[in-house]
């Protein structure tokens, strides 16, 4: 509730000293401006017009051009000193250039010179604006994905051409595969390119640093999706075909990173700090292997008989140590 | 409806109150005292108790530097002792922020960064600001098919940033990592960092005299700030890799046995394999597996891509991986009963072959 009375006001302050620089503006591209309806933004200039300075009589009050805001278009005829665009707080600060400064790091950013210095060009003027306190945080994202293979995709992805694509996947099945590129995606791990896989005939995602080998092609791609946005974890999951399996996994406490980043259905958090996800898996290995890796903190999986495979699989890698 | 507050009947929202005091002090010749702010100051009429109002008050000077809006104390002077308030209109503007539409457009990219909630509430707030800057239309040409994302810190982050900001000491239950023990750690934040998928703060431990890194995830319990401001100093430099690396990074090399065609993707990244060379010392591969070296950086994150590798690779060396493999191997095995019946049957069996 404060976050939100929060935010309307820095939006109230910023319409004001927007209108006071720019002129009568038209409502709606206002609104647009401002990222509300234009119903919201109505009653945000009702809420300004009984706003001034204590008095409250008439010409204490900010005021606008009542004709032409009749007329759809937003007039300030006063403005009670709200003249200028108030600076960043440091918390906003800090959000917006340690995202830029994370994302100029991006190997999806360096691997373009153009746009890498259009990157480091915005952070320059952010940071010139905004001070030092914008330090006290500080995000690198991406893995240690090989620079020549994003190259590769990066360039075929701003120029829309097909790339063919030596890839194992996370059963260990290596696969060649020609790929419409679609988006590029950087999180906290690794990268991901998103695209359209010719072999697959569907929408696949293939972690950079599980391409063998990429090579460009003159094929143009088909037309870019507009919802390409994806939610990666969630791809990861369903991008292998087969029948659906509902899993439950109960979890220590210390793997509640599982509960943000894997596609859940449910969470469930239970008394003693662990908690359980339920997981409707389509890949087999892609659950197996997420239960081998964490298995120090997975503490239940329903049906058993996921976990005796887990287990018989850990049992045959034990064997392959001796008695250690 | 709004024109009713003006009117003073019903009470006034918490943002319009807050706007209202905002116009009165960028407007204040000199300064207003509290008394004054409560009696014109549309919105804190409402005030039942002059405690009431106090608190509010308070709240509100908290919320509006918060947000960046610099009101400064003025002592008292001449016919008065009380304190004063007025906003500096100096401090007040955003610096000229000149971008052009396409590093608006990559602004706006980075907008999408954070998962959190607060975070993601920080930065909408800064984007209303370069809107109401003159920012024009972003022009996403040059980040186009970019998609950067970061993990959610957490509850901890609120709280360390604000501590960080004003230099306050925290207090919090942590869970060491080796043993699994909760303690109570008192530490002077220096900085908050993300990499590789997990989120940390660098600071001093004051129990232990030393610089520590702390894992976000394995903070239990909420963040205490320390009643003192400006309790510590910042150091000149903090770098957050060299912290981390004493932690997590270890600049090494792998030696594993790998069954042929499988792991391609550590194959991938392997060095070449001086073949049958015995004068190294390193084992030698079971027979039916290939010698492949590979180098890595987080211990922790390898020895998390090798077990789920399961039979197909086994560590030779280093000791630390092979034991961080174990560990992971171990615990999997305990997840179900040994009740496969050629498995059962086969371990008695060992065992009287070795009697």
């Amino acid at each position: 509730m404060a976050e939100r009375a929060n935010d309307r006001l820095v939006r109230l302050l910023g319409i004001v000293a927007y209108l006071d620089g720019a002129g009568p503006v038209d409502v709606e591209e206002l609104a647009h401006r401002f990222g509300v309806t234009p119903a919201r933004l109505r009653e945000d200039i009702d809420a300004l017009w009984v706003s001034g300075t204590p008095g409250y009589m008439p010409d204490d009050l900010i005021d606008f051009d009542a004709f032409s805001l009749e007329e759809g278009l937003v007039s300030l005829t006063q403005s009670r000193g709200l003249t200028r665009p108030l600076r960043l707080g440091t918390r906003e600060a800090v959000a917006l250039v340690a995202a830029l400064r994370a994302m100029s790091t991006t190997p999806a950013v360096q691997a373009d010179p153009g746009r890498a210095a259009v990157v480091a060009a915005a952070l320059d003027k952010l940071t010139a604006a905004t001070g030092e306190a914008a330090s006290a945080v500080d995000v690198r994202l991406g893995g240690p994905e090989d620079v020549a293979t994003l190259e590769v995709l990066s360039r075929a992805l701003a120029t829309g051409r097909r790339v063919r694509l030596r890839y194992v996947d996370a059963a260990d099945v290596t696969s060649e595969r020609e790929v419409d590129p679609w988006r590029l995606l950087t999180q906290s791990e690794a990268t991901y390119l998103v695209g359209w896989c010719h072999r697959a005939g569907g929408r696949r995602t293939f972690r950079v640093d599980r391409v063998l080998s990429a090579e460009p092609t003159d094929v143009p791609v088909s037309a870019v999706p507009v919802d390409a946005e994806v939610d990666v974890a969630a791809q990861v999951v369903a991008d292998a075909a087969g029948p659906v399996d509902e899993v439950r996994v109960r979890w220590a406490s210390a793997a509640r990173w599982v509960a943000e980043e894997v596609p859940v259905e449910e969470v469930t958090d239970l008394p003693d700090g662990s908690f359980e996800v339920r997981l409707r898996v389509t890949n087999p290995a892609w659950l197996r292997r997420l239960l081998l890796t964490h298995a120090v903190d997975v503490l239940a999986v329903d049906p058993p008989q996921v976990a005796a495979e887990v287990a018989a699989a850990a049992r045959a890698a034990l064997a392959g140590y001796g008695r250690d | 409806m709004a024109g009713e507050n003006a009117a003073g009947g019903t009470p006034t929202r918490p943002d319009e109150r807050l706007l209202n005091l905002v116009i009165a002090l960028v407007n204040t010749s000199a300064a207003m005292t509290k008394q004054q702010i409560r009696a014109g100051v549309h919105g804190y009429d409402g005030a039942s108790s002059t405690e009431a109002f106090e608190r509010m008050f308070e709240r509100d000077k908290d919320t509006l530097r918060a947000l960046g809006v610099p009101i400064v104390t003025v002592e008292g002077t001449g016919h008065s002792d009380e304190v004063g308030y007025r906003i500096d209109n100096e401090a007040y503007a955003l610096g000229t922020v000149d971008l052009t539409p396409a590093e608006l457009g990559a602004v706006a990219l980075a907008a999408q960064l954070w998962s959190d909630k607060t975070l993601r509430t920080d930065m909408s707030r800064a984007m209303t600001k370069l809107a109401a800057a003159g920012a024009g239309d972003a022009v996403g040409d040059a980040v186009a098919g970019l998609t950067p994302r970061v993990r959610a810190a957490g509850d901890a982050y609120g709280p360390l940033l604000e501590a960080i900001s004003e230099r306050r000491v925290v207090t919090f239950r942590y869970r060491a990592a080796s043993t699994g023990e909760v303690r109570t750690r008192h530490v002077e934040p220096w900085r908050i960092a993300a990499r590789g998928g997990g989120w940390y703060v660098v600071g001093h431990d004051r129990d232990r005299a030393a610089e520590r890194v702390f894992r976000l995830s394995r903070i239990e319990g909420r963040v205490r700030l320390g009643a003192t401001p400006h309790a510590y100093e910042l150091p000149d430099r903090v770098d957050v890799d060299a912290a981390l690396g004493a932690r997590v990074r270890h600049d090494s090399t792998a030696r594993l046995a790998v069954v042929p065609e499988r792991a391609t993707a550590l194959r991938a990244r392997a060095l070449a394999t001086p073949g049958g060379d015995s004068t190294s010392g390193v084992p030698a591969p079971p027979p039916g597996r290939d010698l492949v070296t590979v180098p890595y950086g987080s211990l922790t994150a390898f020895a998390d891509e090798v077990a789920g590798y399961g039979a197909a690779v086994v560590v030779l060396e280093p000791a630390a991986l092979r034991a961080e493999v174990l560990r992971r191997l171990r615990a999997a095995a305990a997840l179900a009963a040994d009740t496969d019946g050629a498995a059962a049957a086969a371990d008695p069996d060992e065992e009287a072959r070795r009697g």
